[in-house]
């Protein structure tokens, strides 16, 4: 008498790939071949899986694969192991090194004096790295802005723009292609604001920022 | 494997583990063919199907003296090597124009008549996580629970990603599933 339990349709015809690469466990395949034998679904599924692998295999097998060749494997392992043997030598250097309490505070003292010179000798102030935006360029103080032009705007559309607004290049372009523009008034801001509304709304405008130099706003 | 095998697997991952270029040779010579057809079935060129290789042997031989034995020596390698695959998968897909794929899968779904290349292009047309569940299966001849092992994921993963690749290769290949039809048919 078979005692073995049925298994569900779900679960026997997941396994079906496996039943037909044989690496099932025995319990395992004697229970997905019990559904299958009562099971017109999975005796189909099964051909049909079948099948598909003869096919596949035929298909992928032929690739001819190449004799071992151990060259670049070889090459990349001594670098490896060559790293590995620095670093060790390093280390047993330090270690070796370390042996004498008088070295060890020869070293910390040469560190301390190298830190401590330079702290002393560096410079305090240092020239910034890169420029804002609104780093004044021997500029007087006033209300400015500073605008990026697309690279389209020809310069007879800019000079018609920049006459309606009022506005004169009074500097630039920077590397970045930034123009530092004031209205004939320098000092009102109320005209530069107005200025800057129509600009950001601008097509051929990329980018406009107000800048107050020096002067109350 | 047997108990036999896969305790010279562990003596020879041993001595590979202290640094024993011999073993780890003998181990290369061992697993070269193996993992060559794994990988050349996955990747479309040889050039990087070699690089690759290269890229697991030396993982192997930086990690040999980790390997705990909780799965077969070939396990551990194969779950190496499923890794450095998919990652060359994805960078080649990065590469690869979405619209192709899609056409062929029309031109593929049309024929009736199984040939090389169209089954092939079936192949392709999985997704790298469903392909290598079919490869390792099919090919390599892995349980699931073993495909679970190498791809770092729970079994009832590797079951899904089966059945949506069978899903998908019958629609792919519907000769291959006409043909089993007109067997049954036969030994009715």
């Amino acid at each position: 008498m078979n005692t073995r339990k049925l298994m569900p349709h779900e679960e026997a015809i997941e396994l079906l790939p496996w039943l037909i690469n044989d690496s099932l466990s025995g319990d395992e395949r004697d229970t997905v071949l019990d559904h299958a034998r009562s099971c017109v679904i999975c005796r189909r599924e099964t051909k049909a899986l079948e099948n598909l692998r003869d096919s596949v295999k035929r298909v992928i097998s032929p690739a001819p694969i190449p004799a071992p060749d151990m060259r670049n494997i070889n090459a990349r392992i001594d670098a490896l192991i060559h790293r590995q043997n620095l670093g060790r030598r390093w280390l047993s250097w330090i270690a070796e090194f370390c042996v004498s309490p008088w070295r060890i505070v020869f070293v910390a003292q040469t560190v301390l004096l190298v830190v401590l010179g330079t702290a002393v000798l560096w410079p305090t102030t240092r020239n910034a790295e890169f420029t804002t935006l609104t780093q004044s360029q021997d500029l007087a103080d006033g209300h400015y802005l500073r605008v990026v032009f697309s690279p389209d705007l020809t310069h007879a559309r800019l000079g018609v723009l920049l006459d309606d607004l009022g506005l004169a290049i009074v500097d630039g372009p920077s590397e970045r292609g930034v123009y530092t523009l004031a209205t004939q008034n320098s000092m009102a801001v109320a005209e530069r604001d107005i200025a800057l509304t129509h600009l950001s709304n601008h097509r051929s405008v990329l980018f406009a920022q107000p800048v107050d130099l020096g002067a109350a706003p | 494997m047997t108990n036999a095998s896969n305790a010279n697997d562990l003596a020879l991952l041993y001595r590979v583990g202290r640094g024993d270029r011999g073993a780890f040779s003998e181990l290369y010579r061992l697993y070269q063919p193996r993992l060559y057809g794994y990988l050349r079935r996955l990747l479309p060129d040889p050039t990087t199907v070699e690089e690759v290789l290269d890229d697991v042997m030396l993982v192997v031989w930086k990690d040999a003296r980790k390997f705990r034995g909780r799965s077969a020596m070939s396990t551990w390698i194969f779950g190496i090597a499923y890794r450095k695959a998919m990652t060359a998968i994805r960078s080649e897909l990065r590469y690869q124009a979405p619209l192709d794929r899609s056409t062929d899968a029309n031109a593929i779904a049309d024929k009736t008549s199984p040939d090389i290349d169209w089954i092939r292009a079936a192949l392709v047309h999985l997704s790298p996580d469903h392909r290598q569940v079919v490869e390792l299966t099919y090919f390599s001849g892995f349980s699931y629970a073993e495909i679970a092992a190498i791809a770092s994921c729970p079994i009832n993963t590797v079951k899904t990603r089966m059945f949506h690749a069978r899903r998908r290769l019958k629609v792919l290949l519907p000769a291959l599933a006409g043909q089993a039809r007109e067997h049954d048919r036969e030994h009715a």
